[in-house]
């Protein structure tokens, strides 16, 4: 009879044996094996993420060469456009650095670019992250500013070997600094609770009391490059409503963010150049 | 039975006592022990059903704390809707040290096994220990934020001790006042979920600087804060400083600017620990704003007039009394209140004598300014008429004392308009000394020159004095000569109002009436003042504002107070001050006048000007010095009523980050 009765509360033996020896084992041990257990579990969604681009290959493999011809066409206007515009950039860039020698202007910190595949999206209202197909391997750097065709992206806030986690603009734990689009004053952006599959938003505080924004008359809200992370002008995202706060202070705003940071596939990292 | 159990069964008798009958002194003790129990449970009862809310408040009290936080103070308008004085956002960099209890304990730790390895026979005390720790937990996140904006402060311990024992739920600041550089690297850099913040307060921001300053009036710090609709006036209480208005429309109106305080009740552990989430929570209120009368570009065109000299300025608006400008000059920059004065500029401020709010609270003879109201009484008394002539040779003898005039430049005939226009001394002391200081007196207090005007503002004078024979003999217990009464009708002697005052005349005079009651209120349906006539006939008062207008076209202010399309009234003065320095007479100091209302045909501003001059014996006419200023002010007045200012704009004020 005890024996069956051991035999029935087995599991919770283990199960309290198992929290035991985890409560007991020293910080240096669980650090490792959490990081062992992240890096093991890396090689399978990075391979995940090969199959899924192998199946997207093999799906676009079924369109008629009128459509690839068509395509193909395509591409090759994109690329010329976007030739013509590295060439503006590149005028554009001399410029300024002339400037910025003549009137001793402090230059912006600069940027490598890296692109990455995202491999995983991993919502939550508590966190709203993406883990991309690059780590250490490529230099990324933890705190790195990430960037999509959308504008901000998010920051990277984990660094593994082949992979890393960025957090997305619309998750809670990201904050920077921000400004309304033609306007030089500094206010707080950061990212709101998300429901899953909910339009990405977030908040703005200390927002001048002369700031104006509704939904009808929205205000682009970018990023202020004061706060030494994000380049300025990349977009965060639309001011659609500020309200003042009770102390007439300031006022505090809701901000729309790109949807597409919901169904995010490639994403381009900005490593500082300094960091390398 | 075994042997065994015989001797078990002895000794169960031996050592529990039975009973087997009823025994009474048993049954007392029963009693006895009842009642203790009864008692007890009596007891009990009282102290669990009775004493039941005097315990739970005892408990309430103990373990919950309560944060007040000031609400923002009322902004200032001026009365087109421009911000005087407003709110600048203030970011500092805080640290919640609730947060780090487990940080404290770690490295009390740490710093104790540090000693007991090294065997260190100077093993601080566990409480400096406990400082060490703190301290170092501390400086460890100002390091954070050093290296983040590029700064090397550091943690000061004995303020750091003192936040602990007294104000350990607040916030520590570790940086104050941040560029907006710092707090958007810090905003960047610090981790959302840090007890590192950036915390927002608010402080006093004066966007015209010095303009108005003596009228605006600063504020200092207090922690007397109460949060009306928050309960727990019982609780023990941290209070985040605040503001009080010290002086002017800030500390005239505190109970109106002043904002509602908001606050937090926690519960906290028996270490004093806050326990998240806080059991109530109130948001501050900002407090309410007020327009001011106050015309901005007036305010600033009469500082600009003043400049570099030492005086006052007032304009007012004739019908409403509202006032457009108020200047004293010297003054200063309401910005160096925020956050505190240093002593450097409080000392400067001091020296220059920019405290004293002149227009308000000084006191000056008016000198002949005066004439006007001794012309009215003269008038009113039938002694004077507009076809009164007195034949002047410059000097005029009382007793054994000769009167001259000032400059003596004018001879011969003289009639109503002219002794006005060219502010003839002699022409009014014949005239005064008919009238007599008693109607002069009289006619003074009609006019309300002997009372505060009742002006929204702390610290009007009292100080001000209409002579007459038994104030002489009351103050300075001699008796009134007929030189007093002389010296009294040019405004002279011991006659003394404030320029407030002297502005308050004018404007009462431009209307016909006696009492103007000044304001520094803006309200557009405002009610014309409306007082005792002045009591002149039509005839009489032409002839009084012709020779007040004919000061400004051919008189004394001609060449510094005319302004090219309005008709002005004035008149100038100039009066004598002796100045006295550690019991030396250094001389006399003159001090310039000039007071006016335009336009002619339809009253609606009134000036006084009063300039000091700060040499002994140096010249100070009041039409070359004091004229040039009211001529400033209705320059500008001219120029606005020409181009009406746009619609009112939504008053709003820009924070500025960074001064």
């Amino acid at each position: 009879m005890p024996s069956r009765r051991f035999d029935q509360a087995r599991p919770f033996a283990t199960l309290a044996i198992v929290v035991l020896v985890w409560l007991l084992l020293p910080v240096a041990v669980k650090s490792f094996l959490r990081v062992s257990f992240f890096e093991f579990e890396a090689p399978l969604e990075v391979s995940a993420s090969y199959a899924r681009d192998l199946q997207e290959y093999w799906g676009l493999r079924l369109h008629s060469n009128t459509d690839l011809i068509a395509a193909g066409r395509d591409m090759a206007r994109l690329h010329a456009a976007y030739d013509n515009n590295i060439q503006q950039n590149a005028e554009l860039r001399g410029q300024i650095e002339r400037l910025e020698s003549l009137l001793r202007l402090p230059s912006f910190p600069e940027y490598r670019s890296e692109p990455a595949r995202v491999v995983r999206r991993d919502f939550s209202a508590w966190w709203q992250r993406v883990v991309i197909r690059k780590g250490k391997n490529f230099g990324i750097v933890e705190g790195s500013p990430v960037v999509f065709t959308g504008g901000v992206a998010g920051r990277v806030s984990e660094v593994r070997a082949t992979t890393a986690i960025v957090e997305l603009v619309s998750s809670p734990n990201v904050r920077l600094a921000a400004v309304v689009e033609g306007d030089t004053r500094p206010m707080s952006y950061q990212g709101g609770i998300n429901p899953s599959f909910a339009p990405p938003k977030g908040n703005v505080e200390f927002m001048p009391l002369d700031i104006f924004a509704t939904r009808t008359a929205p205000r682009r809200l970018v990023t202020s490059g004061l706060g030494g992370v994000f380049p300025p002008g990349l977009t965060i995202g639309y001011v659609v409503s500020a309200d003042p706060s009770t102390d007439g202070l300031f006022k505090t705003g809701e901000v729309e963010l790109d949807s597409r940071l919901s169904s995010l596939t490639e994403v381009t990292v900005l490593v500082p150049l300094e960091a390398n | 039975m075994s042997r065994a159990s015989a001797s078990h069964a002895d000794r169960s008798g031996n050592l529990v006592e039975t009973h087997t009958f009823f025994q009474p002194r048993v049954f007392f003790f029963y009693l006895v022990v009842l009642a203790l129990l009864l008692t007890l449970a009596g007891g009990l009862a009282y102290q669990q059903l009775f004493k039941t809310d005097i315990y739970h408040e005892a408990e309430r009290v103990q373990n919950q704390r309560r944060i007040l936080v000031p609400g923002p103070r009322g902004n200032l308008y001026d009365r087109e809707g421009r911000l005087l004085v407003g709110n600048r956002p203030r970011f500092a960099v805080v640290l919640y040290l609730d947060e780090l209890r487990t940080e404290f304990r770690k490295q009390y730790i740490q710093i104790r096994k540090n000693y007991r390895e090294a065997n260190d026979k100077d093993m601080p005390s566990a409480r400096q220990m406990e400082r060490i720790a703190r301290t170092t937990v501390v400086q460890r996140y100002l390091d954070q934020v050093n290296r983040a904006i590029g700064r090397t402060a550091h943690v000061d311990t004995t303020d750091l001790m003192r936040h602990f024992s007294s104000e350990m739920l607040l916030p520590y600041t570790l940086i104050d006042d941040l560029s907006p550089e710092e707090y958007a690297h810090l905003i960047e850099h610090l981790p959302v979920r840090s007890p590192l913040q950036v915390y927002a307060s608010s402080t006093r921001a004066y966007p015209y600087k010095a303009a108005a300053a003596h009228v605006l009036g600063f504020v200092s710090t207090t922690v007397d804060l109460e949060a009306a609709d928050l309960p727990g006036n019982d609780l023990t209480t941290f209070k985040m400083k605040g503001t009080v208005g010290k002086d002017g429309i800030e500390r005239q109106f505190d109970n109106i600017l002043q904002g509602q305080a908001g606050g937090t009740i926690f519960r906290v552990d028996p270490a004093g620990y806050r326990i998240n989430p806080p059991l109530e929570k109130r948001l501050p209120v900002q407090g309410k704003n007020l327009t001011l009368s106050i015309d901005i570009d007036l305010q600033q065109a009469a500082e600009e007039g003043l400049l570099d000299l030492i005086g006052a300025a007032v304009a007012i608006d004739v019908n409403t009394g509202e006032i457009l400008a108020l200047a004293s000059l010297p003054n200063y920059d309401l910005n160096d209140f925020t956050p505190r004065l240093s002593f450097a500029k409080a000392q400067q401020i001091a020296e220059s004598g920019a405290w004293t709010n002149r227009a308000i609270y000084g006191v000056y003879p008016p000198g002949s300014t005066f004439k006007i109201l001794t012309a009215i009484a003269g008038l009113r008394s039938g002694i004077l008429t507009p076809a009164s002539v007195y034949d002047t040779d410059g000097s005029f003898t009382v007793g054994r004392r000769v009167f001259r005039d000032h400059g003596g430049c004018v001879t011969g005939e003289i009639d109503f308009r002219l002794a006005i226009e060219q502010s003839v001394n002699t022409y009014f002391y014949y005239y005064g000394l008919q009238i007599g200081a008693e109607t002069l007196a009289a006619e003074s207090r009609r006019f309300h020159l002997h009372e505060q005007t009742g002006i929204e503002l702390p610290n009007e004078s009292r100080r001000m004095i209409v002579p007459d024979a038994a104030w002489k003999k009351k103050v300075k217990q001699e008796s009134w000569y007929p030189g007093d009464t002389a010296n009294f009708s040019i405004g002279q002697g011991d006659l003394q109002i404030t320029p407030l005052q002297m502005a308050c005349f004018m404007a009462s005079v431009a209307r016909g009436q006696t009492q103007t009651k000044p304001t520094l209120i803006h309200d557009p349906k405002r009610p014309k003042q409306n007082s005792e006539p002045i009591g002149l006939p039509a005839d009489q008062y032409q002839a009084l504002i012709e020779g007040m207008e004919r000061v400004v076209t051919k008189g004394t202010a001609r060449r510094f107070g005319a302004v090219e399309g309005l008709r002005i009234a004035g008149k100038t003065g100039t009066a004598q001050r002796e100045r006295w320095k550690d019991g030396k007479r250094l001389g006399m100091l003159e001090l310039a006048w000039y007071a006016c209302f335009a336009p002619i045909e339809k009253p609606e501003i009134a000036i006084a000007v009063i300039v000091e001059g700060d040499t002994p014996d140096e010249s100070y006419a009041g039409g070359a010095y004091a004229a040039p200023v009211a001529r400033a002010i209705l320059q500008k007045w001219l120029e606005k009523k020409q181009r009406p200012a746009a619609a009112p704009k939504e008053p709003i004020f820009k924070p500025v980050l960074s001064q």
